[in-house]
């Protein structure tokens, strides 16, 4: 088996297309990315996709923020057509409008299991509970569970 | 043998690929690719009853090769098509 990987902003509106192109159409999608965290890591885990027909807080969403810059990340804020978007495993927030919002997420396919971890499920209803709750001290949360130093503060190597 | 049914060939970024049609799910994480030859006779036989030798026939309409390659490369895809459940009997 051969491994290809396709840029997100050619990849993602075939994607977005063949989902839109029959109703209840879904797509299983290999991730890329840290920013869903720590639940959801880089090409690990998959997602089950449908398109998005209605949307609410909390639903992991493939939104369009921008041209061509597509994220799968969660809303955290709707009012009216305006969503505000956030990674699990980000600190940023994102905006969009509901028409930039794609596709919903379903479920995960994790650490290359072939259950679907749905997301109606009591695992990431826990899970989101939590994880959204602890949003204060998600920095080093997140630092814990994934340290890094930044190079800058790396002692040189000497030759 | 036939191609099933429910099944399209699309390019996408330059590589023939099969997805499935209607509500079937598309898994980008596994899909099936073909190269330029195989796409071609993919797309020779669809409807069609078709047979091995029906696919060498196409292959020597449009490739310059000979009949014992071509009858080899036709068993080697046929085979990888069947692993694949593209096609059935």
């Amino acid at each position: 088996m051969i491994t290809k990987q396709l840029p997100n902003e050619i990849f993602i509106p075939i994607v977005i297309e063949e989902l839109e192109s029959v109703e209840g159409k879904t797509v299983t999608l290999p991730l890329r990315g840290f920013s869903m965290r720590p639940f959801l890591e880089d090409q690990r885990d998959k997602a089950l996709l449908i398109a998005a027909r209605e949307i609410a807080v909390g639903d992991v969403v493939l939104a369009e923020i921008s041209k061509g810059h597509f994220v799968l990340h969660r809303i955290i804020a709707l009012k009216g057509n305006r969503v505000t978007l956030r990674g699990d495993g980000n600190l940023n927030n994102e905006y969009c409008l509901t028409e930039h919002v794609k596709a919903k997420a379903l479920g995960f396919y994790r650490k290359g299991r072939e259950t679907l971890d749905s997301t109606d499920g009591l695992k990431w209803r826990v899970y989101s509970w939590f994880w959204l709750r602890l949003y204060p001290i998600r920095r080093y949360l997140l630092f814990a569970l994934h340290p890094h130093i930044p190079q800058r503060f790396k002692r040189a190597k000497r030759p | 043998m036939k191609t099933k049914k429910g099944f399209r060939l699309r390019n996408i970024c330059g590589e023939n690929v099969i997805v499935a049609e209607g509500v079937e799910n598309i898994d980008f994480s596994r899909i099936i690719s073909m190269n330029e030859t195989s796409a071609f006779l993919w797309n020779g036989i669809q409807g069609k009853d078709f047979t091995e030798d029906d696919l060498v026939t196409l292959l020597l309409s449009e490739y310059e090769v000979d009949e014992a390659t071509a009858k080899a490369d036709v068993a080697g895809l046929v085979a990888k098509w069947k692993e694949a459940g593209i096609v059935e009997s």
